[in-house]
């Protein structure tokens, strides 16, 4: 390895249930990669042990890099692991509209089959209720009611309100959320409950939180609504203590005086302090994205398709005309939740997938389960019983067993052999392993095109408009494999694919957004001066708790580009579409042509021209505030192109892989692969933490950004 | 699946978490012998079991090679080919009082149109099917299990003969 003389700058982690990533940039966009197990009773000892362990591989000490450290982002599953296992201490009260005491007992169906593979949404068998994550004891039920318009039909029953804050101290809550119909038009009765709860709580000597949905999260959608209340208080806010201990160690014991930012799912980072934390719930796809955003500006195109093959999933992210779409009710772990999400569509598609074949019907099966970190048959020590397609891709020779993870873990290829000729080909009347296995590999590359297809062109777009980019540890080695007869612009393979999510954390920026719904009807005609000015209305309190956020963090409110947009549909339309305001300038009648004339080409891009319906009027389902501030990131270095011929040291060896016939392949070592360098397929170019397969037929260039772009040769 | 996984199934005690497994897993041919097994131990009777006939009830193989129903008290309902319902004991709710024994007044039906026939075991006096059908309708016959078919073209070999 070359001597190291950058300075590490950037810290980005991914702390998982077992082990912690540390990923380490430094001024010259050089970057490294450490690993630490996880350590959920102070997670930052898991971090410190990850970045010692990164930068010995560049023989520097984390109190000699400490100090130089600008930005810290962290992302990390915690807080969802705390959700799936019910393991949180917290006890919830809950006090709803009376008469809607049982949200958690009747749910929505599709909290009963999130999450499912195809065939086990379909039969209804297989759906399930949620355990609840407050029992039925302590939620309680308050009359009053205030209608869908915000007007008031019955007054808050504030005697009943005393007695559930009573009968919920008595039974030891922790925290208490209020959550009533229809708080977001109207936030009084809600308010009572708080300040009464106050005064019970006063009166009893009692300090506990009260969340409140109508300031923390006033949206439309009472169960998802309710449910992000929940999250956080039960799964989410738990993590604080511990992430803010992450930036503490990094300053008593390393001299950092970086602060510590935790990447949220809708794409920008967030501190530990941030009031809702829920936003930060699952980030995992989601630096991919951001990093592919960062390389498409460099390339300078608009718009790019991101395919990440994991271990699990094979998850797919659009960036159309530079944006990246937003959803604002997804699911995660089997909970309809209201914060705003980066659009990602996932299939149980990954390099741990386990393969089997259906005895009754001689059917080649994938998934949806995974051997994740088990690997596969050919990892003893992973006990795994069923071949992946990790197997797979060793017995074809597309890896070597000697060199995965950079040769820390040892592969057996008999044992995948072994297992892929009696699980799979004689069950399904073959004795010859490499053909089975080739036949499994195209199966899932089918499958993952089928999956990119049907996010390309299910949306109206064509392949022949964007950039594919592949990453993950997978994707270099199934890209070809997926991208087949799809005619994209490029095909662009990063040689930092592996760590490629983790460069895309360390690229996100400081982000606070805020939702609200305020359902406001625009008819074809009349004065617009109103429905601008309740806009102008809630983006400035958005705004307002933007800047808040931004003076908590020691931003300088000036730095902070803060941007409106709203959320909106044809009248009568039951999705809505995200438009930003581009100009604000003018009078009320251009502002809001303009917003319509922006939908109207997103809708046409999304959906068909055709399918416009302006007719009845628009409507505004959230006003919306999402405010930025630029930190540090890494630097993607520029390096230049040189011989197409790669020099003698890159080249290791030759191995026999099967494509259907046997074929002698070069190997390469990544590293040694310099800008301008073309291989010709059938090749395998190694690095320690991903492979990059070429098959015959094709050819991959490494440019100056030390990205692979493959071509048909 | 092992012997005490699918006797957990069949008593209804598996966690959720298995139970899924075994409702989204593929067809298992294997496990129709082993669930055969786990009843035959539990019937009181030595005949072999071809084939489960509902709750309680069985077709089994008889020492000269008849297949007859048996309740798995050992009550014999006789061959195979006829309709066991008509050997067993029957409680048939047709009027108002009888059906509000088990439905209040505005939830059951009403007897002109529609009677339960209850079948009982002789032997054991377990409830073994009800039918719902209009007064008259003849009794049901549920279905006639074509044992020989199952057995060669789906199991693979032929059918026990004692």
């Amino acid at each position: 390895m070359p001597q190291h003389t950058g300075t590490p700058v950037i810290l980005a982690l991914d702390a998982g249930g077992t082990m912690t990533d540390a990923f380490v940039v430094d001024d010259t966009g050089s970057f490294t990669i450490g690993k630490a197990q996880t350590t959920p009773h102070d997670e930052s000892l898991g971090v410190v042990e990850s970045f010692r362990d990164a930068l010995h591989y560049w023989d520097v000490t984390a109190e000699q890099a400490g100090p130089h450290l600008r930005a810290v982002v962290y992302s990390g599953t915690s807080m969802l692991n705390r959700l799936l296992e019910r393991t949180s201490d917290e006890r919830i009260g809950v006090i709803v509209t009376a008469g809607m005491e049982d949200y958690l007992q009747l749910e929505r169906s599709v909290q009963t089959y999130a999450g499912y593979a195809y065939s086990d949404r379909l039969h209804v068998v297989t759906h399930i209720h949620n355990e609840p994550l407050v029992p039925r004891a302590r939620i309680k039920g308050v009359r009053g009611r205030v209608s869908f318009f915000g007007e008031e039909v019955l007054p808050l029953y504030a005697d009943e309100a005393k007695e559930a804050v009573n009968s919920l101290l008595d039974q030891s809550v922790t925290a208490i959320v209020v959550s009533l119909l229809y708080s977001y038009r109207d936030p009084s009765h809600e308010q009572e409950v708080a300040k009464i709860a106050a005064e019970v709580m006063a009166s009893r000597g009692v300090d506990i939180p009260v969340i409140v949905s109508s300031t923390s999260t006033p949206v439309r959608g009472d169960l998802a609504r309710l449910n992000t209340l929940l999250v956080e208080v039960y799964a989410a806010r738990p993590s604080r203590r511990q992430l803010q201990a992450v930036g503490e160690r990094l300053h008593s014991e390393l001299d950092s005086t970086a602060a510590v930012r935790v990447l949220t799912s809708y794409g920008g980072t967030v501190s530990p302090d941030h009031e809702s934390l829920v936003s930060t719930l699952v980030s995992g796809p989601i630096g991919g994205i951001l990093g592919a955003r960062r390389l498409a500006e460099l390339y300078e195109t608009s718009n790019v398709i991101c395919s990440d093959v994991g271990g699990t999933s094979f998850d797919v992210g659009l960036i159309s005309e530079r944006q990246v779409a937003t959803r604002t009710e997804p699911t995660v772990a089997r909970f309809l939740l209201a914060i705003p999400t980066i659009a990602m569509d996932s299939i149980g598609a990954g390099t741990g997938t386990r393969v089997r074949v259906d005895p009754a019907v001689r059917r080649v099966t994938l998934g949806p389960d995974s051997a994740g970190s088990r690997l596969g048959m050919s990892w003893e020590p992973g006990g795994e019983s069923v071949p992946s397609i990790t197997d797979c891709d060793l017995v074809l020779g597309y890896l070597n067993p000697d060199y995965f993870l950079g040769g820390s873990v040892d592969l057996d290829p008999d044992r995948a052999r072994k297992a892929i000729l009696e699980q799979l080909a004689k069950p399904l009347g073959s004795s010859n392993v490499e053909e089975t296995a080739l036949g499994v590999v195209r199966l899932l590359e089918t499958e993952m095109r089928d999956h990119l297809m049907g996010m390309i062109l299910g949306m109206g777009y064509a392949p022949e408009n964007y950039q594919m980019f592949a990453y993950g540890g997978g994707g270099p080695l199934h890209a070809a494999g997926y991208v087949g007869s799809l005619e994209f612009q490029a095909v662009r393979v990063p040689s930092w694919a592996a760590a490629f999510s983790a460069f895309g954390c360390a690229c996100a920026d400081y982000t606070y957004r805020y939702d609200r719904s305020v359902d406001i009807l625009v008819p074809p005609a009349g004065s617009r001066e109103q429905v601008l000015g309740l806009l102008r209305q809630t983006w400035s309190e958005l705004e307002q708790r933007i800047l808040a956020d931004a003076a908590r963090d020691g931003i300088d409110p000036k730095e902070v580009n803060i941007v409106p947009s709203v959320r909106m549909q044809y009248f009568g339309m039951l999705d809505d579409l995200e438009v930003q305001v581009s100009s604000q300038s003018g009078d009320a009648e251009q502002v809001i042509a303009q917003m319509m004339v922006d939908f109207d080409s997103l809708f046409e891009k999304i959906f068909a021209r055709a399918a416009k319906s302006p007719e009845s009027g628009y409507f505004l389902t959230k006003a919306i505030a999402v405010g930025t501030y630029p930190t540090e990131k890494p630097v993607i270095p520029e390096f230049v192109l040189g011989s197409k011929t790669p020099s003698s040291s890159a080249e290791k060896s030759s191995r026999k892989v099967f494509e259907g016939s046997w074929r002698e392949a070069r190997i390469y070592e990544m590293d040694e692969l310099t800008s301008g360098n073309v291989i010709a397929g059938p090749a395998v170019v190694e690095a320690p933490a991903t492979t990059f397969y070429v098959p015959t037929g094709y050819q991959a260039t490494l440019d100056r950004f030390r990205v692979f772009e493959l071509t048909r040769s | 699946m092992d012997q005490a996984t699918l006797a957990d199934l069949i008593d209804g005690k598996l966690p959720w978490h298995q139970l899924k497994e075994v409702l989204s897993g593929n067809k298992d041919i294997a496990r129709f012998d082993l669930y055969i097994e786990v009843l035959q131990s539990r019937v009181s009777f030595k005949e072999t079991i071809l084939l489960p006939l509902g709750e309680h009830l069985y077709v089994v193989v008889d020492a000269s090679g008849r297949r007859i129903v048996k309740c798995d008290c050992g009550y014999e309902f006789g061959p195979v080919e006829r309709n066991w319902k008509c050997a067993s004991a029957v409680l048939v709710r047709d009027s108002d009082e009888l059906l509000e024994e088990i439905y209040d007044p505005w939830n059951r039906c009403d007897p002109s149109w529609e009677e339960l026939r209850e079948f009982y075991c002789p032997g054991c006096w377990s409830l073994l099917e009800v039918e719902a059908a209009p007064p008259g309708y003849p009794v049901m016959f549920d279905f006639q299990p074509d044992i020989d078919t199952f057995y060669q073209e789906y199991l693979g070999r032929p059918v026990p003969r004692s």
